[in-house]
């Protein structure tokens, strides 16, 4: 991530939308072994009057912080600008989350965030450090990861933490529609929480625009206009160069393809190269594109058509699309455009629209009294959220599923995809989202996965 | 003698713009055919750093080829020439690339000699993951025997991605390899494959396995059980999920718990989309 975007309020606690599987899982009634160890034995001992000498107030809690049994414990993997500056402050601000360990395949980026640690928590903070990620998901003291990596990474540590038996908070999205599949397969299977990581669902305006599309505030939903950034504007050098200390880059490649070192991929910039991403188009289409699904409730699936068109750059590094231009088809008729060259959504239904014009902007409408329209107690009201890491832990607690879980952040990253395999191929392709496979084009279909690099695999 | 005349002014007419055609056409398909061959000369030089619009051509008669099968052949028997020949592993990066949308069983051949290079292993299963042709996996399955280490792998990964159920038999085998990553990745491939054959090894495999394989064993099956429920096997399916209830690993147990319940209609069902 190289951008930075505003949170949304505080909010009380996010009930979260339970899912059925949630719901009645048999984990749920069965705490994580550590924390419930620790509150009995010190609920124990603090009866007994034998609480150890040795007991802390760091333990006991205080100074804003939970006590230990009431702290989940997390391992913080990429440490990038988004995974230090967002990710990592945004745990140290939860007074029930404690950092066990830092890890980044840039040993200068554990060293970065080990300072954050200490100026927020005190010089004599320390934790584990380290640039494989294995280290980290081996630990049976950790309860969950919080995974920044470059998007290649996502779905494998996510995929080997859950079969580890953590909880996951993964930054989106994914790199295919081969590894969503398997991801949602991965949570389901185990029950485990996941949070595909975004801000979108604890930001009001995007919740009310939903709220308001859902209930008919604009009539008959017909068209959704979605605007992302473009980028990049610079094609970038693709002249291999030497690695640079302290970065273990056949740890940073990782199942992508063997390549050597260049500048312009790490750290910023490894978005605008399609075998570690799908440029802005999966990036700030995560964002844009859950509120365009949430709105027209079809979370859980997707359009039945894709065509558009778009740019790249043909000579330098980075070979993403730089602009796009995309009209999609839902099976209830609505269409969605996605365009690059700005952030926007709009929402046009019969009788009116909603949408705001750039990120977090305020909601504008095509006749102000649909803004102040109340949502009635027998409607659809939809919440928001607390903010992505604090909706996370709280979801660890109770084990419902987080607001932006497995299968709905794959779906969402789904439609990016199959708009980049329909530009890459320059025609119109039609989707099928039960079976999730394109109808009557084998190329396209070869196109939804791709060979992980030895010796990694999902 | 008008019609006469009618007919032969209207056939010379067609026969003119046809020809007017044809004049128009032959430069612009020669151009094409011009810089295709540019393209495929300028891979003989390609390198990572290299301007990588000399290659566009090629890509964009990938695309052109779509529903033209001779053309789609012939791109794929030029690229299949051209990974025989001695260019850069950036060239055969890219030549892979290529092979993995429009290849077929004509070009495994050339693609599965790469199989045990450590270099270019990773592309070449690239293609063949993705080459619909048995011909790819019985060249993965083949390269079982001529791997080792992390190429063989990845040689596994592939097999279970494909789900060849010609390959248990030889992954049963390699449960019992020394090296934990090749027992592990069998074991990952045999529950992708998800056969009443592989459930059997992986049963077994699930007795015995070391303690630093238990995971990945419980996974194997756990993914097993479910493409045995989708298959219909559901008797299957529901003793690897009792095995597994035994399990000490508490979010196994969980997890064979929750196979069961949906197994028993009582949940979700397992989905099968992979």
């Amino acid at each position: 991530m190289n951008h930075r975007r505003g949170k949304g309020p505080r909010e009380p606690a996010f009930e979260g939308r339970e899912s059925e599987a949630s719901r009645q899982t048999v984990r749920s009634r069965t705490p994580t072994t550590r924390r419930r160890f620790l509150a009995s034995s010190l609920g124990g001992m603090l009866a007994a009057g034998k609480a150890p000498y040795l007991l802390t107030s760091t333990a006991l809690g205080g100074e804003g912080r939970a006590p230990s049994s009431e702290r989940i414990t997390i391992g913080m993997i990429g440490l990038g600008g988004h995974g230090l500056g967002h990710n990592l402050a945004g745990f140290l601000n939860q007074p029930d989350a404690q950092i066990l360990a830092l890890c980044d395949p840039d040993r200068a980026r554990v060293d970065e965030a080990l300072k954050v640690c200490q100026k927020r928590l005190g010089d004599s903070f320390t934790c584990q450090c380290t640039q494989d990620w294995r280290e980290v998901i081996a630990r049976p003291d950790i309860d969950a990861v919080m995974i920044s990596t470059p998007d290649h990474w996502h779905v494998p540590i996510s995929v080997a933490a859950i079969r580890a038996g953590k909880d996951v908070i993964c930054e989106k999205p994914t790199l295919t529609i081969a590894e969503g599949r398997i991801l949602a397969d991965t949570v389901r299977r185990y029950g485990a929480v996941f949070q595909t990581s975004t801000e979108d669902r604890s930001i009001p305006v995007y919740i009310r625009m939903a709220e308001l599309v859902r209930n008919g505030r604009i009539g008959q939903l017909q068209r959704i206009r979605v605007q992302l950034p473009g980028g990049p504007a610079q094609p970038g050098n693709p002249q291999p160069k030497p690695v640079p200390d302290g970065l273990d880059w056949e740890m940073w490649l990782g199942p992508a393809p063997w390549a050597p070192y260049r500048e312009g991929l790490h750290m910023a910039h490894w978005r605008w190269r399609r075998d570690y991403s799908g440029g802005n188009l999966t990036d700030w289409g995560a964002h844009q594109l859950d509120t365009a699904q949430l709105a027209n409730n079809t979370e859980r699936t997707g359009p039945v058509e894709v065509e558009g068109t778009g740019r790249r750059h043909e000579t330098g590094l980075y070979d993403v699309f730089y602009e796009f231009h995309l009209v999609y088809r839902y099976a209830n008729g609505v269409e969605l455009y996605v365009d690059s060259g700005g952030t926007g959504l709009r929402f046009e239904g019969t009788d009116g629209w909603v949408g705001n014009k750039g990120w977090c902007q305020p909601l504008e409408a095509s006749d102000p009294k649909i803004l102040q329209m109340p949502i009635g107690p027998n409607e659809l009201h939809l919440e928001v959220g607390p903010g992505e890491h604090r909706n996370f832990l709280d979801c660890v607690k109770s084990r419902r599923d987080p607001y932006f879980p497995a299968e709905v952040g794959h779906r969402c990253s789904t439609i990016a995809h199959i708009g980049n395999i329909a530009m890459e191929l320059g025609r119109r392709l039609r989707w099928d989202p039960d079976k999730e496979e394109f109808l009557d084009d084998p190329m396209a279909n070869q196109m939804r996965s791709r060979a992980m690099r030895h010796p990694w695999s999902i | 003698m008008f019609q006469t005349n009618g007919k032969k002014l209207v056939g010379l007419l067609l026969a003119a713009v046809m020809v007017a055609l044809w004049g128009a056409g032959a430069p612009m398909a020669g151009a094409a055919d011009e810089k295709l061959d540019k393209a495929f000369d300028a891979l003989k030089t390609y390198d990572w750093g290299t301007d990588r619009s000399v290659l566009k051509p090629i890509e964009e008669a990938i695309v052109a080829s779509h529903k033209d099968a001779a053309a789609k052949k012939k791109l794929e028997m030029r690229l299949a020439e051209a990974l025989k020949s001695n260019v850069s592993q950036a060239a055969k990066d890219y030549i892979c690339r290529q092979l993995s949308l429009i290849g077929s069983a004509d070009c495994v051949p050339a693609v599965a000699e790469l199989l045990t290079d450590e270099k270019l292993s990773h592309m070449a299963r690239y293609a063949l993951e993705r080459i619909p042709d048995e011909e790819a996996v019985a060249a993965l399955r083949e390269a079982l025997g001529k791997t080792s280490g992390k190429v063989k792998v990845g040689v596994i990964n592939s097999l279970g991605v494909r789900r060849d159920a010609k390959s248990v038999e030889a992954l049963t085998a390699l449960l019992a390899d020394q090296d934990g990553e090749i027992a592990s990745a069998a074991a990952a491939s045999l529950g992708a494959i998800g056969t009443v054959e592989s459930a059997k090894a992986l049963t077994e495999f699930q007795a015995k396995a070391p303690e630093k394989l238990q995971l990945a064993a419980a996974d194997a099956c756990l993914v097993c059980a479910e493409r045995l429920a989708a298959a219909g096997n559901k008797a299957e399916a529901m003793a690897l999920y009792k095995l597994l209830a035994k399990s000490e690993i508490k979010h196994v147990k969980l997890a064979a718990t929750r196979g069961m319940l949906a197994l028993a209609g009582k949940k979700e069902k397992p989905t099968e989309k992979q």
